[in-house]
């Protein structure tokens, strides 16, 4: 083949294909529709699951560097931060098993309560444990990876929560990973219910809010409401278990031009936690009863109390 | 194609450096995106716009369109945003890139800024009106970081054209 530079090269006449322009507005025509498709109706998922499998290789080599750093630096560290850990975990799990204590038997009473008065048991969904990947890029988002997908089951709009409280829920699921959305993020909401005195509300993610990254929409000001009041998720809406710690209300704006309180509140859930865990949507749960082989998931030991053999550990303070 | 007097003429450009270097730039750009800072440059940008400018026929529109496509789904960020600025910067570049070729590297530099500039602007005007999220001002350091990186990038990425100086008897050229 000679050496002639390419752009010598004139094309075939006749060949010449669409122009610059009508190419540019084409495919501008096409992002724009993609975007609506995106936003507006939602369609667009099979696209981006193929082009995300299609890009994995590279995003799994993309994280190696960061990885092998990570792992050498927790190999050169100190044995004293471990052993600190360790001491933290210990003095926690005692903490934790008084308590346990408690709620065992406030299960089993609860369990004949229920059965008595023929109700539905709330049971404990099945869980999926991930580790988190990476955060998203994108800068106006408050968005996660993390390292399972819909082949190992994770099912759209399940509850992530971790050791200290509920994290987000996951909104998008690729065939290996999937993203969940946290709940600071501008447009993510969750239905709490403010442990003391019982009031439901809505809060929704508020990154550059002052004093709090998440807001309770339209608390009236005369409501009871106090600095340091926890807020669990009250169940109502089928997606969050009820009863799991959310976030702490950390600053209360009583203004006299609007009959609404800004309530400002901070999560509970750790900020850089790796290990995270997926919960079903409850509206998905295996119905009341379940069929008796499935043993129960995490909790090690079967309630005595409750006969039936779907023994799994209620959430507590289900009900008010 | 006329050229400016005094330029090495440089050997046709191999298709699968080209395609190398575009994949080197994605994982590049993935990478930065890990550390979380805003104001990083977008090397993905800048690689394809040096294609567009030096190869146009190989490196058009399309693939600048689904390099944005792959990066809106790595980012998380709505499907078509950044296919949308990447093909608007791409034509900008097509359209400048015969006057463009005629300046030293260096030059190139300070008339591709505007390019940036606008490709962050489009990029902006779509999130405004789709998010109705304000950005963030260090944003505005990555189109000045890109131009600034055009010169030393292009002059890597046209290294492999160049032809080796070989003095000969028999050609003295």
């Amino acid at each position: 083949m000679a050496l002639d530079p390419l752009d010598h090269s004139v094309p075939p006449i006749f060949r010449r294909g669409l122009s610059a322009m009508t190419r540019t507005v084409l495919l501008g025509f096409l992002s724009v529709l993609l975007m609506a498709a995106d936003h507006r109706l939602q369609i667009s998922q099979p696209i981006r699951s193929g082009v995300a499998l299609v890009l994995s290789p590279l995003q799994w080599l993309s994280l190696q560097p960061g990885r092998a750093v990570g792992f050498l630096g927790q190999y050169l560290g100190n044995l004293e931060q471990a052993q600190d850990a360790a001491q933290t975990y210990q003095t926690r799990t005692i903490a934790q098993a008084q308590r346990l204590q408690q709620v065992e038997q406030l299960l089993q009473e609860n369990a004949q309560l229920r059965q008595m008065l023929d109700l539905r048991e709330h049971v404990a969904g099945p869980t999926k444990a991930v580790e988190v990947l990476y955060d998203t890029a994108d800068p106006y988002t408050q968005r996660i990876l993390v390292n399972k997908g819909q082949l190992s089951g994770i099912v759209q709009g399940s509850a992530v929560i971790d050791v200290a409280g509920v994290v987000g829920q996951v909104t998008r699921v690729y065939p290996l990973v999937s993203e969940v959305t946290l709940l600071t993020d501008r447009g993510q909401s969750i239905p709490v219910m403010n442990a003391r005195t019982g009031s439901r509300h809505v809060a929704q993610g508020d990154p550059a809010g002052g004093g709090g990254a998440l807001e309770l929409r339209f608390v009236p000001s005369s409501m009871d409401m106090q600095q340091g009041d926890l807020l669990t998720t009250s169940g109502i809406d089928g997606v969050y278990p009820a009863g799991l710690h959310v976030a702490r209300i950390s600053r209360i704006d009583r203004r006299v031009d609007t009959a609404f309180a800004r309530v400002h509140a901070q999560p509970m859930a750790q900020e850089r936690g790796r290990h995270l865990l997926v919960l079903m949507p409850v509206k998905d749960w295996p119905k009341w009863p379940a069929p008796p082989a499935e043993p129960p998931r995490g909790k090690g030991k079967a309630t005595a109390a409750s006969k039936p053999a779907a023994s799994a550990a209620t959430t507590p303070g289900a009900t008010p | 194609m006329i050229m400016p007097a005094g330029r090495p003429l440089l050997l046709p450009a191999n298709p699968r450096f080209i395609a190398l270097s575009l994949l080197l730039a994605l994982l590049l750009h993935m990478l930065l995106g890990l550390s979380g800072q805003h104001w990083l440059p977008d090397v993905l940008a800048v690689v394809v716009v040096f294609w567009n400018v030096h190869q146009p026929r190989r490196v058009g529109l399309v693939i600048a369109f689904l390099c944005g496509l792959a990066l809106d789904v790595h980012e998380s960020a709505l499907l078509g945003q950044n296919a949308l600025s990447y093909v608007l910067l791409s034509s900008m570049a097509i359209a400048v890139q015969r006057r463009l070729l005629w300046f030293p590297l260096r030059e190139q530099a300070l008339q591709i800024l505007p390019l940036f500039v606008v490709a962050s602007l489009v990029e902006w005007v779509t999130r405004l009106v789709v998010q109705d999220a304000w950005p963030h001002w260090s944003q505005l350091l990555a189109p000045l970081l890109q131009a600034a990186l055009w010169p030393g990038l292009g002059a890597l990425l046209l290294a492999p054209q160049r032809r080796a100086f070989a003095p000969d008897d028999i050609r003295p050229l």
